[in-house]
């Protein structure tokens, strides 16, 4: 009994690695699954990254993130180690976003979400256009970044509510 | 000036080479790794096309269960929107079926009215029925003046032809006896001026008076409503308020002339009748 407890509290608290191995692997992509709301698809997996990196970079180590990319690449099929250069981009410019800011406030990671968004973008373009002869559409591209960035301060209520239960469960 | 490019400078570098307290590698060897791993790639060197090729079956073994329930989820909402592609087209049917047995009884209703109509004009193919409740005449001599229309038939008080009995040529209509004598009877036709009969007008409960005008293809409707507009293509049947004729005999209908006027003309053309029924007794 303690034995399951324990590994249920290990599950619990490593949820978010598992959310983020579990999106990569199933090529999760917003809602795009759903034909009607195509257009609001949007990357939960650079979400993920940017929040965690930005407010709890204990819970989402580089290592797995670099781990998430790769088997996101093998999924998808872009050259092997682009999603993962894209999200350690992105990591790296959350970490000097982290180290910048004095005092954390949602409205401002928000807009500095763009920035970080569209260098890791940057990243992943300057890679497929460079190192493979796949085409993609800039336009769902753009309509996707957007997406993202619109839909970040809802999964960082849910995100922060869900990290808060765990530091009193730890507490 | 040059302390705030210090900071700058100190931010990246601890950003890149900073590890966290549970962190085995920095962002800066990951990313050179990241890039490595894209230039190998790129230069397909065999070695990681082997590792690649290992590395995508355990991915997709991984994948398909991991991506199950995004599956799922995408199945449920197909099957949901496939439901209420059901349910809508179910109610679509539904309303069709409705309008459909609307139809049915009206179709049963007019083959009824049909069939009693026409024994009424007594052109049923029941001989019987004819023979009991019509006579059979011939035109023996037609009136055509400009507004007096009638006709003479050969069968009078003999054959107990009597003042008011309706006359039908082919399944119509075409006027009323007023006068009989004993071996002939005098027919007034629906197109003389005289002739006035309680008619009502087809998908309206409204009444008139058909009236006639000289000419079969100008007769005249009287006492209609105010705000009554008359439609062409109607039919115009007996009413049967005279107490003569029964109700529900087509006699006329509307039609847009030539010059685009709404006129009303005969259903038969009783100046070509030569064989007509005249009915006994009362309708």
């Amino acid at each position: 009994m303690y034995i399951l407890s324990k590994i249920k509290k290990k599950i619990f608290n490593n949820l978010s690695v598992i959310l983020f191995y579990t999106l990569s692997f199933s090529t999760f992509e917003g809602l795009k699954g759903f034909t009607d709301l195509f257009i609001f698809s949007f990357n939960l997996q650079m979400i993920i990254v940017y929040f965690y990196v930005l407010k709890f970079p204990e819970y989402l180590g580089v290592g797995h993130i670099f781990l998430g990319g790769i088997i996101n690449d093998v999924v998808i099929g872009t050259p092997l180690g682009t999603s993962s250069l894209t999200y350690l981009v992105l990591s790296f410019f959350t970490s000097y976003i982290r180290n910048a800011t004095l005092r954390s406030k949602m409205s401002i990671e928000w807009i500095t979400f763009i920035p970080a968004l569209f260098f890791s973008n940057f990243v992943y373009y300057i890679i497929i256009n460079n190192f493979s002869h796949l085409s993609f559409y800039y336009i769902e591209l753009l309509q996707n970044s957007f997406f993202t960035f619109l839909f970040f301060p809802i999964f960082y209520f849910i995100l922060n509510y869900y990290q808060s239960i765990i530091s009193k469960n730890n507490a | 000036m040059p302390d705030s490019r210090d900071d700058f400078i100190i931010a990246i570098r601890y950003a890149l080479l900073k590890k966290g307290a549970k962190q085995k590698f920095s962002l800066f060897f990951l990313i050179s790794l990241s890039i490595a791993v894209v230039t190998l790639d790129k230069l397909s060197v065999p070695f990681v096309q082997t590792t690649r090729a290992v590395l995508n079956d355990f991915v997709y073994k991984v994948s398909v269960v991991a991506s199950s329930p995004g599956k799922f989820a995408s199945y449920v909402n197909q099957e949901k929107k496939k439901h209420f592609n059901v349910v809508k087209k179910n109610k679509i049917l539904k309303e069709e079926i409705e309008i459909l047995n609307s139809k049915r009884y009206n179709a049963l209703f007019l083959k009824t009215e049909n069939e009693y109509l026409k024994k009424n004009l007594s052109l049923s193919d029941d001989i019987t029925y004819e023979n009991q409740f019509s006579v059979i005449a011939r035109v023996i001599l037609d009136q055509t003046s400009p507004y007096l229309k009638s006709l003479i038939i050969n069968k009078g008080k003999k054959d107990d032809i009597i003042k008011g009995m309706s006359v039908f040529s082919n399944k119509y209509l075409i006027g009323t006896i007023v006068e009989s004598n004993y071996l002939s009877a005098r027919v007034l036709l629906i197109t003389d001026l005289n002739s006035k009969i309680p008619v009502m007008i087809q998908d309206s409960d409204v009444n008139g008076i058909l009236a006639g005008s000289g000419s079969k293809t100008d007769l005249n409707l009287e006492y209609l409503p105010d705000q009554f507009i008359l439609e062409p293509n109607k039919i115009i049947y007996t009413s049967g308020k005279d107490g003569y004729l029964k109700t529900g005999l087509p006699v006329a209908e509307t039609y847009l002339s030539k010059d685009n006027l709404l006129k009303i003309r005969s259903l038969a053309d009783p100046q070509q009748a030569s064989i007509i029924h005249v009915t006994k007794g009362q309708f």
